[in-house]
Order: C-alpha cells, then structure tokens, then sequence
C-alpha cells in the first residue's frame, strides 16, 4: 500500500527526471547501441536568455518579500482580534475563511487595471502586494490561534513590569510564537512561488518572470514543438528547492495545515 | 476596551490590502458590467445599461461552461476526499519513516500547478508518451489523450485530483490525530471490526475535518484555471473550458472587459451561493448530530 501511495506521488515526477536525462532522438524512438542518456536538457535550459535560475530567484525573491511582509501585517492584525472581544468577532472569523477560499483567478483584472493605472506592472515587488492580500486571511487566521494557545497570564505578567505591547510581542509573545510563524511563513511562501493568474498578467518581460509562468510558456508553443527534453530539466530544478522545503519544513507544514483546521 | 482605537489602528493596513484586493475588483466588475468596454469602444467604459447581463443569460458557452465546471469540480472534490481518506488512514498508522512517507506524499501539492500540466502532457503525449508507448506495446494502436471529450476530461479530474489529494490528506490525517486512540481501543475490545470502528468512531468525529476539505476544495476546484489553461487550454472543442478560464478569455483574448468582468462576477455569485448553501447544509447536519437528531 505504501509503495502504491509513492508510486502515485512520484511516479510523473520521476518521469519528468528521466526524460529530462535522456537525448531528445531517445525521446521519440528506442536507440540502438549508443548510449541514450544525456546531461545536455539541463545545459540547454541553464544557458538560455535568461537562464534558468533567473526564474528561481524571480519566483524566490517574490516568495521572500511576500512572506515577509504578510507576517508584518498579520501579526499586530491577528493579535488585535484575538483580544477583542466584540460583536464583530465572528463576522470578522467568517471574513477571513471566505477571503481564504476566494478563488485569486476571479480577480485578476480590476488588480491588473491597479497595476496599470500605478505603473506596478512589471515589478516583482508590487507583486508581492497583492501576494500578500491573498495570503493574509489564512495566515492571520493561523496566528489567531496561536495566540490563542498562548497562555494569557504571560502577557499580564509582562504588562504588570511595565513592558508596552511592542516589547511584549518581541520579548515574549512572537519567541513563544515562533512554530506558529514558521508554518505560515512556509506556506505563504508556497502560495506565492506557485501563484499563476496575476504574475500572467502583470508581468511581461521576460528576464522578470516567475517560475510557473516561465515553464507555462515553453507549453504556450504549439504541441508538437514543445522541447520535452528541456522542458523536463526545468520542471526538475525548478522542483529541487520545493522538494528540499518540503522534506526539511514537512513538520511545520503538517502543523501549518493542522492548526487551520482546527481553526475553521 | 480603553485599547480598541490602538487595536483599530493594528488591524488597519491589513485590512485595507484586503479590501483593495478583495472588495475593489468585485465592486469594480459591478461598475464594469453595467459598461461596454472593448475593442468597438475603444477599449473605454460606456454604459450598456442591462446589455451584459442580458447577453450572459443568452450565452450558450457560459452556462455550458458553468456546467462543466461544477461537474469537474464535484468529480474531483469527491475523489479527492475518497482518496484522500485512505491516504490519511494509511499515513495514520505508526510506520518506519512515516514523517518522510509524508514529506513525499505532500510533493505534488508543494509544486507548481503549471510545472506538473505540463508534465501530464507529455505522459499523455500522442505519440510519444509513456501512455501511448505502453498501449503500443500491447499491440493497440496509440490514442489522443488529449484530443478526444472524455479522456482528456477525464486526465484533468486526474490531474486535479493527483495535485491537491496530499492536501487533503493531510487535514483529514490532523484530523485523525485529535481522536483519542483509548477510545478506538475501547471499541476494539468490544469486539467491533475494523470497519465498524471506521463507521461509528472515526468518521462520525472527522466529519468537522471533511467539511472543511470539502469546502476549501470545491471553492477552489469552481474556480479552476491555470490546470485547465495549461493541461488542455479549454480543449478539444471547448469540451474541458471552465468559467474562469472563459473569463480570462474575454479579458485577454477577445479584449471585452465590461463582459468579462459580468463573466467574473456571476461566477463568484454562483460560487458564493452554492458554498453558502453548502456551508448551512453541512451545519445543520453537525448540529443536528451534536442534539441528538437522527444519526
């Protein structure tokens, strides 16, 4: 059953791993005796305009500055609605999970008309506004509970020595935090490397694209021209990092998931 | 609540980002669609009064793209949740490397949607995907995927399903862990089965937990796009075209925003009125439960 589950999993991706070692006439037809392996996809897409890993750290920089920012937003937001206690709580709760599930597609043009009308087009760091918008719901939902989980006898402690909300997030509430930021963070960070509709259509130039757009557009040419070879070296390194966050963060997503479940 | 005008002022930027990016663009699409906006009037808003909205009730792709939508969305999400349930029961049990079994299993969900349809195209590539290459060598003649209706619906359900079922997975095994294990214990004893625990134990108390995935996943599943765009670009025929993708298509393509935008807005209202009735239904069968109604 185990092995069934991996083979289900992995199965396309490994594909993907072998196509790419293998040489574009091995691709088509069986070779006979010469040797059918091949390092040249992965030269071929390294060495293009732009290569290769512009897109890597296109799609990364937009991760980070997405990240970062929307823990800026939601921390001070998720902590004020955790200690109010009014009427509006739950239509603020159920806001938020609405907002959560929104699909983004549904917005793409009034936010490429913002783009437009502000000169954002093209940069990867008005990208990462809009990035932060979708992802804040969920993220200022899973720090909500965490705050909750804190016990609240801390804070108090901490106000009764004097310290101001300020000092009391840094000092004492975010280290106690720090699991709850770090799933957030990871999955904010996967929203934002994976997100399709708006980097289509906010960004144009070439050496600025994000990664799914970058490999979508070796698809956009006709089918039977798509260089598979290649296509499947991209489709390895640009999964290399997810697979080593994945494997490394797999605690902390779990726990990401999990929370917000309990949540909703 | 001597602090509620500093916290007012913590949850302020936050809440305007969400309401630029939330709350504009469907206000937004309400203006356009009263508004022809196009190629004919050079690319300008020019009120249309009902034109949009009549054009939408008259339009055979929309309404036929509505129901493949939600008849991709129901086939997935139902999978999804039949697969992924199994997935958890499995991931549940205490096995040898079971934090990377899992890490492995959330693989396709952590990628790029786009990466992995395209990936699907040349598994299903005609003639030189693996598909074809193993239907060869059975002696059968290889077969467009991709280019008839209902394989290649049935590879994007497929796709689909492959990609977000970790996810799913994944709630439903947190769910799994929040049931205390000396209860299924219990039952054990009493001499239940397998599958009678299963019946009365663990589904009853990860109903919460499916319900969410439930949910989350149709709303996303509704909304559908960059797997259809890439995997099938709405093909053969317009037979796999979902809302989303026939409202980009009007934005980007046919450059006819007042219509795109009604495109837009009537899917998110038919979106939001199907999740809606979804959510109360599902509360009132948890209620009813938690009372004591029928079982």
């Amino acid at each position: 059953m185990r092995l069934l589950v991996l083979l289900w999993s992995l199965g396309p991706l490994l594909w993907q791993l072998r196509t790419s070692l293998l040489r574009p006439e091995a691709l088509v037809a069986p070779m006979a005796g010469s040797n059918p392996w091949t390092l040249a996809n992965y030269q071929l897409v390294l060495s293009g305009d732009p290569p290769f890993w512009r897109y890597l750290t296109n799609s990364g920089l937009v991760g980070l500055a997405t990240t970062l920012l929307t823990l800026l937003l939601a921390v001070p937001c998720a902590y004020a609605l955790q200690h109010h206690r009014g009427a509006w709580r739950w239509g603020a709760s159920v806001a938020l999970v609405a907002a959560a599930m929104f699909p983004t597609v549904l917005l793409f043009l009034a936010l490429l008309e913002i783009a437009r009308s502000l000169g954002l087009a093209n940069s990867l760091l008005a990208l990462s506004l809009p990035y932060t918008a979708l992802s804040l719901p969920l993220a200022v939902l899973l720090l909500r509970a965490g705050f909750a989980d804190l016990p609240g006898e801390l804070e108090d402690a901490a106000r009764l020595e004097g310290l101001g909300l300020g000092q009391r997030l840094r000092h004492v509430l975010l280290p106690l935090l720090a699991p709850t930021l770090a799933s957030t963070a990871i999955l904010v960070f996967l929203a934002s490397w994976n997100e399709y509709a708006i980097a289509l259509t906010w960004i144009s130039r070439n050496d600025l694209l994000t990664l799914p757009i970058a490999i979508a557009r070796i698809g956009g040419s006709s089918v039977f021209t798509i260089p598979y070879g290649a296509f499947a070296a991209a489709t390895v390194l640009g999964s290399l990092p997810l697979l080593l966050l994945v494997l490394l963060a797999q605690r902390a997503i779990v726990s990401g998931l999990t929370q917000g479940a309990i949540k909703g | 609540m001597k602090l509620s005008g500093a916290k007012a002022l913590l949850m302020l930027p936050a809440l305007l980002l969400l309401v630029a990016v939330f709350l504009y663009p469907l206000l937004r699409y309400g203006w356009l669609s009263g508004h022809a906006s196009s190629v004919l009037t050079g690319l300008r808003p020019v009120p249309n009064g009902g034109a949009n909205w009549q054009r939408l009730i008259e339009d055979v792709r929309f309404w036929k793209d509505a129901g493949q939508t939600l008849r991709f969305a129901f086939c997935s999400v139902a999978l999804e949740l039949a697969g992924g349930l199994g997935v958890a029961l499995l991931l549940h049990q205490p096995l040898r490397g079971r934090g990377t079994l899992r890490a492995l299993t959330l693989l396709p969900w952590a990628l790029p949607t786009t990466v992995m349809a395209l990936g699907w195209r040349w598994i299903l590539n005609d003639p030189h995907g693996p598909l074809n290459a193993a239907l060869r060598s059975l002696g059968a003649p290889s077969y467009g995927f991709l280019t008839t209706p209902a394989t290649t619906w049935f590879f994007a359900v497929l796709a689909d399903v492959w990609k977000t079922m970790p996810f799913v997975a994944l709630l439903l095994l947190a769910g799994l862990q929040s049931i205390p294990a000396d209860l299924e214990e219990t039952l054990r004893l009493e001499g239940a089965s397998r599958i009678q625990i299963l019946r009365r134990l663990t589904l009853p108390l990860l109903v919460p937990y499916l319900s969410l995935a439930l949910l989350f996943r149709l709303a996303q599943a509704l909304g559908v796009f960059d797997l259809i765009q890439v995997l099938t670009g709405g093909g053969p025929g317009g037979s796999t075209e979902s809302l989303s993708l026939y409202a980009y298509l009007n934005a980007m393509r046919f450059l006819d925003f007042g219509y795109a935008a009604t495109v837009m807005l009537a899917t998110f209202l038919l979106l939001a009125v199907l999740l809606g009735v979804g959510w109360l239904l599902l509360r009132r069968a948890r209620i009813a439960r938690t009372t004591g109604g029928p079982a």
